[in-house]
């Protein structure tokens, strides 16, 4: 392995004292001078259309500042979600705002607002509106695409008998709209010893990060400060200027500290773009304060689905087959979907021989949904590992075995297109965690005490986590300072800053004396990705690498046109630039730098690359002259899925009498290359795992359909996991070998690190009730009280969004 | 539809003496809010849910905190925190039923400036009343959780009437258990009620969980000698360990003379309206040694007369099973 | 770029118009001797972090928002304002209080200890913060004061905890992030160097 100074070592990141401290400003803690509050009235149905908003009676209202309603703002393209709206297709969503000298006014005057609305048809499960006479929870349709072949809406209406035999778990003959397949899928069946077939559901639930997403914003000239709670910094900047109207060149988006994002901020919102608008019509400072309950409302939430899988096992337990249909529960705002990305997921962890997925999206009256931690990736990972168990007992195979037979290795191909992968190493995973967590002692050892029985299970779980084509930018300043320009946003992985450490691998200097900016655009920042989708390790250290790789060559080439012979003589160390053949012969880095500024051009920023984003290229517009400047695109070669790979393993204690269980133990292990920053790695895996915990035993939306309430909406209600239902201690480690196609071996983690833990404790619990499968997450103890008294569930089959 | 954050404007009153939280409380009677550590109280009014002129802060009152010895048992002041109740060496020794359940409310904050007489008086948790809706329990004339399709796993099995929330105190089940009275006073006077009945089903006040009438303070609670050191149990089922109401919970108290029951009370929370004590599987247990054998002939009894909603059938088997687990010995 | 500004000076008329509107002008008044106890908006002294500081809070302020609005004590964070997170955890008498659920005008008298007040005369951090950097047991950081305010609480309680006491003690803060193996291993490395 390659001897690292960075890469591989824990570090302190700059931003972390200001969390412990309380120091660290969240948006809500920023008051601009003269700012005023804003509040948000909402709808209180699930669907209806304004026809009449008075105001009158705050009109004179002391303190009221401004109303701002949907035609104070751009009506986006159906269906982006609109900033306000007249015609509402959720409970919750924004109808105006009112802002006032103080949040007590502002309040005041809401109570005082008369909206009149016609109430529309509402839907709050996907299957009453495919169903034949069912209402549409759009007037455009119930179905959405948002990607590919057929994208736009539809209408898809299944008969009686159809949506019947769906929820039994048989073949469905009603129509899906999205398909594709590899291989054999026939030949797969027969060659098949075994077929499981069963029908699914995985409850949507709410992101419910802590901090509720205020935003404040004002304009300084034809320039909007934007302060937003943001998991992403560059990416948001087109999307941003997009919803406030404006060029990215008069936007400046603030967002240091983040509190939580989980896929829910990772593109701008309309919430964001609020006080940006309010501010331009009242000339003041506007921030929006979003209470708990609206969180609720506008924060999104994860896609649910109602499935059925069809899945067979070779005599060996290799899966020849697998055939899964999902209708999916896309909310009202046609999110762009998870079931694809959850087949897929099925192809890279099983490698099925051959594959067919088909999905129907289904919009309804519910929260909106956005990408959650593993979008369709985790909640497969849940239905499928108590399946396989269930296919290893039938025959008689060990449940590690069975795994490691169809684990992903390097050879193997994914998805529809059987593209390569990166690199794959699932199966040491599942052999390092086996021997952390003494698999084989313990799924020999006895079970049942009393009415309390243990429960074994083993998880695995996949992202796909890298993209490619986003830049870098360095820059070395005259007092000899590297500073290190991180387009990454900061949601609390620490990898805006992990990331930048590649460069200082490159740059041979010291991380800790260098400058890290981020946090704030006008600080200069390379287009970076998205923080979402696991993905910021693998891109961002590509980025880093060129840019710093760019930046040495640069050096190196001032050291030639300084010192005499060519750039390659040269070499760099101790941040110094040295003649290869002459150490003696050299400069500091200081001096490098203000020779690049006399140089100018390239070396200073006074040029770029052709190939960089607009984003990247203002920001070396602004730093020309200032130093070195090293700034690259991130076009290295990359062939392939990039896949994060997590498993876990768990032991539960579950009592039969009450339907409570314990996590007595659990143990995962991380399969994403080299390891960056372990720490961070270790709080990846662990966070993920707490997630995944709330997935199988705890989170879900619950809608009255008789009204389309919500009855799930605080942090009660909302049920996250807390430190007494998470196990005592949790263990994480690595598998840690590198991926070629990073150049510091690097792939990401976050997603799997949640669906394994959801995946194990699912095959857990199933392993302490003999195999029973509920098919169905969370798994909650009404259900298994009942299923232990041999009693019906409380739900019909595949009914989502109740208890 | 506003969502509101704020505190709205209301009168605070912080009385130091018994005397004028009385006249207080009798000044104000429906329209003022007495309160200890206030978790119930202030979610109610930032959500203008509930719209009080004056909140009346007990926590002054001396002679209402404090945990005291009596000739026979013991006398709990109604702010006494669950924290003091929990750290409490009589509790502890004596009424380890009460620690117990104690140790299980919400959260350790909310234990931490939660009074014994907030837990007991803390209002219905049913989410549709929760929302502000005009449900019977608010004073309007429908109940919400009760219909065809309602969402009411948390729901009543029993006593429903009109309403069909349930008691969510922790607490409540383990006096009743106890045969503890409340000391209730008003500015006409003192009574003692006996904890079973001073928790009230809607059949009795559909807007009300106790037997308090406006003008009425808790001031107290005293808990008999009759069931100290007795073999107790008290278990909370609940989604999540920490915050959440119990599904079903139980209370209950043994008292063996040479392993065979002399007499008991098995109370379950999270059933009914209020504390729901289980007479039948209590008589009949009497006089009997507790067994596997007796646990699982008793069980079904627990449940009878149950009548479920649409998503609470579980609670039928969870309350047989817990009363198992008292039985069985 | 305009600094962050004190909204302080809008509280005066804001809380003067509110009150003007709030629609309750037929309030009963208690006639009674009784009527003493009420709480007025006269100034009130609050004891924060050591120091004394003269507030005008109206009576059903609650704790966090004069922390957070009057005094600039942002340092406190609200995750739900309704005492479902422990995010607003402070210290009241060195005991951990939600402090979106206590009001302003009950913790009078009363010693308030926030995450602004635990550095010590040096500015040194307190070792739960520094042993919380060590362990890389912040990830948002939104809940993290919470977490600390509570952990001070626990360890000069008891300064040498069981992993399962200080479980036990974190139980009233969530996190959304799911860092409580780090938090826990917090606690217990910063009891270790307190030793």
């Amino acid at each position: 392995m390659q001897d690292y100074k960075h890469i591989g070592k824990d570090f302190v990141p700059p931003d972390i004292a200001g969390k412990v401290t309380g120091e660290g400003k969240y948006t809500e803690d920023i008051h601009a001078e003269g700012m005023v509050f804003a509040r948000l009235y909402t709808s209180p149905m699930p669907h209806g259309r304004v026809t009449r908003i008075d105001t009158s009676a705050i009109e004179n209202m002391k303190g009221i500042v401004g109303v701002l309603t949907a035609d104070d703002v751009p009506a986006p393209e159906v269906p982006d979600p609109p900033i306000l709206t007249n015609h509402p297709v959720y409970l919750g969503e924004p109808i105006l705002a009112v802002a006032a000298e103080h949040e007590s006014i502002a309040e005041a005057a809401l109570a005082r607002i008369r909206v009149d609305i016609e109430p529309l048809p509402f839907v709050v499960d996907p299957l009453d509106s495919v169903v034949e006479g069912g209402p549409n929870a759009r007037d455009e349709g119930n179905i959405f695409v948002r990607f590919g072949e057929g994208a736009g809406f539809h209408t898809v209406k299944w008969t009686p008998e159809q949506v019947a035999e769906f929820r039994a778990g048989k073949e469905p003959s009603g129509e899906f709209l999205q398909e594709w397949s590899y291989g054999d899928l026939e030949k797969g069946f027969a060659d098949a010893e075994v077929i499981l077939e069963e029908p699914f559901v995985t409850a949507g639930y709410p992101h419910m990060s802590m901090e509720p997403r205020t935003a404040m914003a004002y304009w300084e000239g034809d320039t909007c400060y934007v302060y937003a709670s943001s998991q992403s910094q560059s990416y948001w900047m087109p999307g941003l200027a997009k919803l406030l109207d404006i060029e990215q060149d008069k936007l400046v988006l603030v967002s240091e500290y983040t509190g939580g994002g989980f896929g829910s901020k990772f593109a701008p919102y309309p919430a964001a773009a609020l006080p940006g608008w309010f501010s331009k019509k009242v000339g003041r400072p506007v921030q929006l304060h979003i209470s708990r309950e609206q969180e609720f409302y506008i924060g999104s939430a994860r896609a649910g689905f109602q499935g059925r899988i069809k899945i067979g096992f070779a005599k060996n337990g290799r899966v020849t087959a697998a055939d899964v249909a999902i209708v999916e529960d896309i909310g009202p705002m046609t999110a762009s979907g998870n079931t694809s990305a959850a087949g897929g997921a099925i192809s890279v962890v099983y490698d099925p021989e051959a594959m067919r997925w088909r999905g129907l999206p289904v919009i309804t009256n519910t929260t909106p949904r956005g990408a959650q931690r593993g979008p369709g990736q985790n909640q497969i990972a849940a239905v499928m590992a108590p399946l396989i168990d269930k296919a290893a007992r039938l025959l008689g195979i060990d449940r590690l075995e069975i795994r490691k037979l169809n684990a992903t290795d390097s050879s193997t191909t994914v998805y529809a297109e059987q593209a390569p992968v990166t690199s794959a190493y699932l199966e040491e995973a599942l052999t390092k965690g086996a021997v952390e967590f003494d698999w084989a002692n313990r799924s020999a050892a006895p079970r049942l005490r009393g009415n309390v029985v243990r429960g074994l299970g083993i998880g695995q779980a996949y992202h796909s986590t890298g993209v490619t084509g986003y830049d870098g930018l360095v820059r070395i300043t005259p007092d000899g300072v590297v500073h290190l320009h991180s387009g990454v946003g900061n949601l609390g992985t620490y990898s805006y800053a992990s990331v930048t450490r590649a460069a200082a691998e490159v740059l041979k200097c010291d991380w800790e004396d260098c400058v890290i900016h981020h946090g704030r655009t006008d600080r200069h920042l390379p287009w970076n990705s998205s923080q979402a989708g696991s993905n910021t390790t693998f891109t961002q250290t590509r980025t880093n690498y060129v840019a710093a790789v760019d930046a040495v060559a640069k050096m190196k080439s001032v050291a030639a046109e300084s010192l005499g012979g060519s750039a390659d003589d040269y070499e760099i160390d101790g941040e110094r630039v040295f003649l290869r053949a002459n150490s003696g012969r050299n400069m500091t880095y200081a001096a490098i730098a203000q020779r690049a500024i006399e140089l100018g051009g390239a070396y200073s920023g006074q040029n770029a690359p052709e190939d960089i984003n607009g984003v990247t290229r203002r920001a070396v517009q602004a730093l020309s002259g200032t130093g070195l400047i090293g700034v690259a695109k991130d076009t290295l070669p990359q062939n392939g899925i990039i896949p994060g790979l997590a498993v876990a393993f768990v032991e539960i204690e579950l009592d039969l009498e009450t339907g409570k269980y314990n996590i007595l133990d659990y143990a995962c292990v991380a399969e994403c290359g080299t390891v960056v920053h372990p720490q961070g790695l270790s709080a990846q895996m662990i966070g993920g795992a707490v997630w995944g915990m709330g997935m199988a035993g705890l989170e879900k939306h619950v809608y009255d359909p008789q009204n389309g309430l919500p009855a799930h909406v605080g942090f009660n209600q909302c049920r996250i996991p807390t430190y007494l239902d998470t196990p005592p201690a949790i263990r994480s480690s690595a598998v840690d070998l590198p991926d070629p196609q990073n150049p510091v071996g690097a792939r990401g983690i976050g997603e799997p690190a949640m669906g394994c833990a959801a995946a194990a404790v699912m095959a857990a619990i199933s392993d302490a009730l003999d195999g029973h499968t509920f098919s169905r997450t969370p798994v909650t103890p009404d259900m298994i009280v009942n299923h232990v008294a041999n009693r019906a569930m409380s739900f019909k089959p595949l009914q989502t969004n109740s208890f | 539809m506003a969502t509101f954050d704020v505190m709205p404007d209301v009168r605070l009153y912080q009385p130091t003496t018994l005397g004028d939280a009385l006249a207080l409380a009798d000044e104000y009677r429906e329209l003022g809010w007495l309160f200890g550590g206030g978790q119930d109280t202030y979610g109610w009014l930032k959500d203008r849910v509930k719209r009080p002129q004056a909140l009346i802060d007990l926590n002054g009152v001396g002679e209402l905190r404090g945990i005291e010895a009596l000739d026979s048992g013991i006398e709990i002041g109604a702010v006494t925190t669950l924290r003091e109740i929990l750290a409490d060496e009589v509790v502890a020794r004596d009424f380890g039923l009460l620690r117990d359940a104690a140790s299980r409310v919400a959260s350790p904050q909310i234990r931490n400036v939660g009074t014994l007489g907030g837990n007991l008086v803390q209002d219905a948790r049913c989410w549709y009343y929760r929302r502000g809706l005009d449900c019977y329990r608010a004073g309007g004339n429908i109940c919400y959780a009760d219909g065809p399709q309602a969402m009411n796993r948390e729901h009543a099995v029993f006593g429903a009437s009109r309403c069909v929330a349930v008691s969510p105190s922790d607490t409540a089940t383990a006096l009743v258990a106890l045969d503890a009275v409340m000391r209730v006073k008003s500015l006409d006077g003192e009574r003692l009620v006996p904890a079973a009945k001073f928790f009230v089903g809607p059949d009795r006040g559909i807007t009300r969980m106790t037997a308090l009438k406006p003008g009425e303070l808790l001031v107290s609670v005293k808990i008999p000698d009759d069931w100290a050191g007795a073999k107790f149990h008290f278990e909370k089922v609940a989604d999540r360990n920490v915050f959440d109401f119990a599904l079903v919970s139980i209370a209950s108290a043994l008292r063996l003379e040479d392993g065979v029951i002399d007499d008991c009370r098995l109370v379950l929370g999270g059933v009914a309206c209020t504390p729901h004590r289980l007479h039948d599987v209590e008589r009949a247990a009497t006089g009997e040694i507790p067994s596997e054998t007796l646990a699982n002939q008793l069980a079904e009894a627990a449940s009878q007369g149950a009548q479920p909603l649409n998503y609470n059938h579980f609670k039928i088997p969870l309350m047989q099973n817990l009363v198992k687990k008292v039985l069985r010995g | 770029m305009k600094l962050p500004h004190s909204r302080r000076r809008f509280i005066q008329g804001a809380i003067a118009s509110s009150v003007a509107t709030s629609g309750c002008s037929a309030q009963r008044s208690a006639n009674t001797e009784a009527a003493a106890s009420e709480v007025s908006t006269e100034p009130l002294e609050l004891r924060i972090n050591g120091r004394s500081h003269s507030c005008t809070v109206p009576p059903q302020e609650t704790l966090a928002r004069t922390l957070r609005d009057e005094l600039e004590l942002t340092g406190t964070k609200v995750g739900c304002n309704r005492g479902e997170c422990g995010t607003c955890t402070v210290l009241i008498d060195g005991v951990p209080n939600y402090a979106c659920s206590t009001l302003t005008h009950s913790v009078r008298g009363r010693n308030v200890t926030t995450i602004e007040g635990l550095r010590d005369a040096d500015g040194a951090l307190h070792p739960v913060q520094q042993a919380f950097i060590d362990e890389l047991a912040p990830q948002c950081g939104f809940c993290t004061p919470g977490q600390v305010m509570v952990a001070v609480a626990l360890l000069s309680e008891n300064p040498d905890p069981s992993r399962e006491e200080v479980r036990q003690a974190l139980s009233g803060n969530i996190c959304r992030c799911g860092a409580y193996e780090h938090y826990i291993n917090g606690v217990l490395r910063a009891a270790k160097t307190a030793v």
